[in-house]
């Protein structure tokens, strides 16, 4: 399966970019987060990394796949942007587990 | 493939992962709740050689359920994009041979303020002028714009088949599973198709859906960009 890292018990969450003139926008969908888990940084001028626990335990017996052999208690996505952005500008919104994040571009 | 009789004269519901998932979802949850048989399915050498497992049993990714007056199509695997045309064409050369009173396919609109929007909004294509009363005030004509993919070719066909369909395109997120689009898609179909399927248990576990149709939606996501996708965010250049 894509994006489940059973190692580090993180799942790489589905995200969607968007690079406008002015800003970067950038969705991350989020199940069975709550929003005061929520951590972005920008490791690099041109990175986002969003880190969130989840508020139970996700295996993937959970999810079906009786087969297969993993816990999750974390996601974790280390996005590339294609152009330098202003970490301390980032304007985020947390609802029904998805987060959305205005980052403006550096200029 | 007919493994079961496929009824005559019902309503045909396409299912394929799109946009959101959000027809996909709302399929199987018609499949779930309405406890429909698995009547046939779908081979194809443009699929990746593969079987999905249920109950142990080996079943062909793409499969039609019925009852005496619903067919419903659903893919549990993305659609290619070399599948796209010979699948719209079976889809519609069913719908001919049956003699189906309704092509009903469901698929999201991708909206760019989806986290604002509470109660998404339903739109329709038409194959026709005169299926729009099978509607009855459930979702808004879209007189002008694109669509891009199996259900573009679905409709398409049908109106020159002189088929009655109807494409349904919720408000959703892009490339995240919808389920609360979903259940906004189901709302409107059970008025067209006088249905009573209850949405609530896909509102209850919205989370785990999301969850396990991750990797789907991914995937989804990667055919939608090689079909140019985003052009449906386009506005048509001429006038009809």
């Amino acid at each position: 399966m894509t994006g489940w890292n059973a190692h580090a018990a993180s799942i790489h969450p589905l995200y969607n970019m968007v690079v406008g003139p002015a800003e970067v926008v950038l969705t991350v969908d989020l199940p069975y987060v709550n929003q005061k888990e929520v951590k972005v940084r920008c490791p690099t001028e041109d990175s986002v990394e969003v880190y969130a626990e989840t508020n139970r335990k996700i295996t993937f017996k959970d999810l079906g796949a009786k087969h297969r052999h993993g816990e999750f208690t974390c996601y974790r996505a280390l996005i590339q942007i294609p152009y330098k952005v202003d970490e301390k500008k980032i304007i985020s919104k947390f609802k029904g587990g998805v987060l959305k994040l205005h980052i403006p571009r550096l200029r | 493939m007919e493994t079961e009789p496929i009824p005559k004269s019902a309503a045909l519901v396409n299912g394929l992962p799109d946009v959101g998932l959000v027809g996909l979802l709302a399929a199987s949850h018609i499949i779930r709740e309405l406890k429909l048989k698995e009547v046939g399915g779908i081979e194809s050498d443009l699929l990746p050689p593969m079987i999905v497992l249920h109950g142990g049993l080996p079943k062909s990714p793409i499969r039609f359920f019925a009852n005496n007056s619903l067919v419903v199509l659903i893919s549990e695997t993305t659609v290619p994009v070399p599948l796209i045309r010979p699948l719209a064409s079976t889809v519609v050369d069913l719908a001919k041979s049956k003699a189906a009173r309704l092509v009903l396919s469901l698929g999201g609109m991708a909206v760019s303020n989806r986290q604002d929007i509470d109660a998404p909004k339903v739109f329709a294509a038409l194959s026709s002028k005169d299926v729009e009363e099978n509607l009855r005030g459930t979702a808004e004509v879209l007189e002008e714009g694109y669509i891009i993919g199996a259900y573009a070719l679905i409709l398409r066909m049908c109106a020159q088949a002189s088929i009655p369909a109807i494409t349904l395109l919720t408000q959703s997120y892009y490339n995240h599973p919808d389920p609360v689009a979903a259940a906004a898609t189901l709302t409107a179909v059970n008025k067209i198709l006088d249905l009573n399927v209850s949405v609530s248990e896909l509102l209850k576990n919205g989370e785990e859906i999301r969850l396990r149709s991750k990797d789907l939606m991914h995937r989804t996501h990667e055919e939608m960009q090689k079909m140019n996708k985003s052009h449906e965010d386009d506005l048509p250049a001429l006038y009809g």
